[in-house]
């Protein structure tokens, strides 16, 4: 399993990362080629969140609806204790996601977001729409299930893939990687909130596991910051507001994801990526 | 036990094709709605015109504020948001 897994890792990097960040390894991309169904074992359809209106969270956010806390709590714990011993999403920053369809992620296709689609009923039928990247060989399958694919895909070449992710980023989408059968990255989601499931279950119903922090946390460089307000409105997680007292932004460490949607929108270079391991009581939050 | 957020009923007998509708999952503030296909067939597009292929539900409840605003866009009536005192009442 390569070097020893450091302390201070997220727990998908200590499984999958041989000693460095999980989606920089490239054999996280390549598992499922190499996996085998079982004879005669059929595989699992897509339910396109059928699955997800008989789930827990489901159950848990009725409940809640309903005035029933303890019950919700309940479930949103059995939820956690599951999710904890296995991997999930997590948030990266642009740089990050540009590097990976450039060395490691292909091929690439742009499909349309399933999220949105069932939030929002959203209909991406062309790549002037789609907004989110299918990874690996298993794209060339999308045909077998249109429904799941609906509007189709399209492959692109690295160029192509890092200037779409460009774009969804200028958009102020949320970058994530998403695996699949547990050691499989096989998405690279462009998202918001409240459209964004993932993003949603663990800003609003603590489902921590489902989408894990990035590696960093954004900063304020306040010598360089001139107040001008640009990179306000652009935090889907409650981390960056404007604060009087100081007439600048304000980051807060704790909340930060590190998705650095702020820092692109900067143009003055003031906020910066700091590696979460850098401070000792960010060092374990994830 | 008081709810705390209003009781929403979808009548699927007159909302059958949500998918192609889209209103009450557009003009919800907080997303509480969200919509998929009854059943995914390998080779198959679903059609979203088709009565019942794709269903409805108010998922994320906790967030409804009973704005109201989804039972006025509803072109066919299958909406029904009950404040909480009505509920209880």
């Amino acid at each position: 399993m390569g070097r020893e897994a450091l302390d201070d890792m997220c727990r998908m990097c200590e499984w999958l990362g041989d000693g460095d960040i999980w989606y920089k390894n490239p054999r996280n991309y390549a598992n499922r080629m190499y996996k085998l169904r079982e004879p005669g074992k059929k595989a699992t359809p897509f339910t396109g969140g059928a699955e997800g209106l008989a789930s827990g969270l489901n159950r848990a956010i009725q409940a809640k609806a309903d005035g029933d806390l303890e019950t919700y709590q309940q479930i949103i714990k059995e939820i956690n204790e599951r999710d904890a011993t296995r991997p999930g999403g997590q948030v990266l920053p642009l740089q990050d996601c540009i590097d990976l369809v450039r060395d490691i992620g292909t091929p690439v296709a742009a499909m349309h977001c399933i999220c949105r689609k069932t939030t929002r009923a959203e209909e991406e039928q062309s790549i002037n729409e789609y907004s989110c990247l299918g990874l690996g060989t298993g794209m060339f399958k999308w045909e077998r299930w249109p429904e799941r694919y609906r509007g189709g895909v399209q492959f692109l070449t690295p160029e192509q893939a890092a200037e779409f992710l460009e774009y969804w980023d200028q958009r102020g989408m949320v970058h994530m990687v998403m695996q699949e059968g547990g050691d499989f990255i096989g998405g690279l989601c462009n998202c918001d909130y409240p459209d964004c499931v993932p993003i949603r279950q663990r800003v609003d119903y603590g489902l921590n596991y489902r989408l894990t922090k990035g590696e960093n946390i954004c900063e304020v460089d306040y010598e360089r910051c001139n107040g001008c307000g640009e990179c306000l409105g652009r935090c889907q997680f409650n981390a960056l507001k404007y604060e009087a007292t100081i007439d600048k932004p304000n980051i807060d460490p704790m909340m930060c994801f590190g998705c650095a949607l702020c820092m692109t929108a900067c143009n003055r270079q003031a906020i910066r990526l700091v590696p979460r391991r850098q401070y000792a009581a960010l060092q374990y939050v994830w | 036990m008081i709810p705390v957020n209003p009781v929403i009923t979808i009548d699927r007998e007159r909302c059958t094709t949500p998918f192609d509708c889209k209103r009450c999952l557009r003009v919800c503030p907080p997303a509480v709605f969200a919509v998929h296909a009854a059943k995914i067939v390998r080779g198959v597009e679903t059609d979203r015109t088709e009565p019942g292929a794709y269903l409805l539900a108010a998922v994320y409840r906790d967030k409804c504020t009973g704005c109201m605003k989804c039972v006025e866009v509803c072109p066919v009536g299958a909406l029904t948001v009950a404040m909480p005192q009505e509920v209880r009442a």
